[in-house]
């Protein structure tokens, strides 16, 4: 008995007598790191919260006899006035957003080959990447600002059939359904700042790699925790592209 | 004490965590780079096909199927981000089962709350 505590002690001072890489600890749980765990732990709470917010979306659009159409709404391109292109604009900016999160899926395969110069350039693709998808969702916002759409107003009426008339901004009665507008920006509000954060959390890894800071540590693992949140937040678009744009 | 007792208990072996991947041979580096290459073009082609469907066929196909179609093609690209990009497919199992059998309360709260705002639309507005 005292010989298999030994062994057993042994065991544990080897555990924790483990180099401290400063990202607590490399025990692993299911042979993924905890920092991994932890991170997938995060983002499947965060993806209750988004869910929580569609199945809201869901609710009160079936709740309403009329619900504007999305090709209807959401038809302008930059560059076009007046254009009536259904689905383009959201379409570049969904496949901005998959080419970014490509980019960073590459930042990490380089650093598994511990190629420094590798991941920074991959990581640029994604941080530019993430910063044109905030541009591109920033010109939306506008356009449907100046359509008349808010969080308390919604100019896209049944009697217009999707057809934007300013003439009703000055009345309290809404046109179209009025949760429409709070649910739109409230939505893709909340996914554009996790695309925000996520652009500065690979901003500042971007940094980190060009410092040496994850070659000297001898793994790239904070590259690929900072990649899962950003996949993440590509996951998440697919849905909110579904219920917006495309039902 | 509590983890010296539980490795006595069940006789688990506490293994170091070794990460395997720092030391790719350039075939594994190349076909996992071809992986994801290859899950960038599915993306893009389903993306590029939900949109044709909807702007072609759209119009003619009752609502009902066209957002069957979105809701298979969406769920198709996210089991994609989540295996290839997030690379979960090549965890372990049970680590799968421990982020997707929570989801399964999704499925419950999709209908539940799908029923209730129909019902809310049928009393409050009837045809």
């Amino acid at each position: 008995m005292a010989e298999i505590l030994e062994i057993n002690e042994e065991h544990h001072t080897d555990v924790l007598t483990r180099p401290d890489n400063g990202e607590g600890g490399e025990k692993t749980v299911m042979n993924i790191s905890y920092g991994k765990t932890m991170m997938w732990y995060f983002l499947l709470s965060d993806a209750f919260t988004f869910s929580a917010f569609l199945i809201a979306y869901a609710s009160i659009r079936l709740s309403q006899p009329w619900w504007p159409d999305p090709n209807l709404v959401f038809k302008s391109f930059p560059g076009m006035a007046h254009a009536n292109a259904p689905l383009a604009f959201v379409s570049v900016m969904t496949f901005i957003l998959i080419l970014s999160s490509v980019a960073v899926v590459r930042a990490v395969q380089e650093g598994h080959r511990m190629n420094q110069k590798g991941v920074m350039l991959w990581m640029i693709g994604g941080i530019v990447g993430g910063a044109m998808f905030l541009g591109c969702q920033a010109w939306e916002w506008n356009n449907l600002i100046t359509e008349g759409l808010r969080p308390y107003y919604n100019p896209f009426g049944p009697d217009a059939n999707g057809i934007t008339h300013l003439v009703h901004e000055k009345l309290s009665v809404s046109p179209g359904p009025i949760a429409f507008g709070a649910l739109f920006f409230g939505i893709t509000g909340f996914h554009g700042f996790h695309v925000f954060t996520g652009v500065c959390i690979n901003i500042w890894a971007f940094i980190a790699t060009a410092n040496g800071t994850f070659q000297r540590r001898g793994h790239y693992e904070m590259i690929e925790k900072v990649g899962l949140y950003w996949h993440f937040v590509d996951l998440v678009w697919v849905f909110v592209f579904l219920a917006f744009y495309l039902m | 004490m509590g983890v010296r007792f539980l490795s006595i208990l069940f006789n688990v072996k506490f293994v170091k965590f070794k990460d395997m991947s720092n030391h790719l041979t350039e075939e594994q580096y190349q076909s996992g780079v071809k992986a994801v290459w290859r899950a960038t073009a599915i993306l893009s082609v389903v993306t590029v096909v939900e949109v044709a469907v909807a702007l072609i066929l759209g119009p003619h196909f009752p609502k009902i199927v066209m957002n069957t179609f979105y809701v298979l093609a969406s769920l198709a690209k996210a089991f994609f981000i989540v295996g290839e990009f997030m690379h979960l497919k090549y965890e372990k199992r049970a680590f799968m089962l421990s982020l997707g059998v929570p989801l399964v309360f999704l499925v419950w709260a999709i209908i539940a709350f799908a029923t209730e705002g129909h019902y809310w639309n049928v009393l409050n507005y009837p045809k």
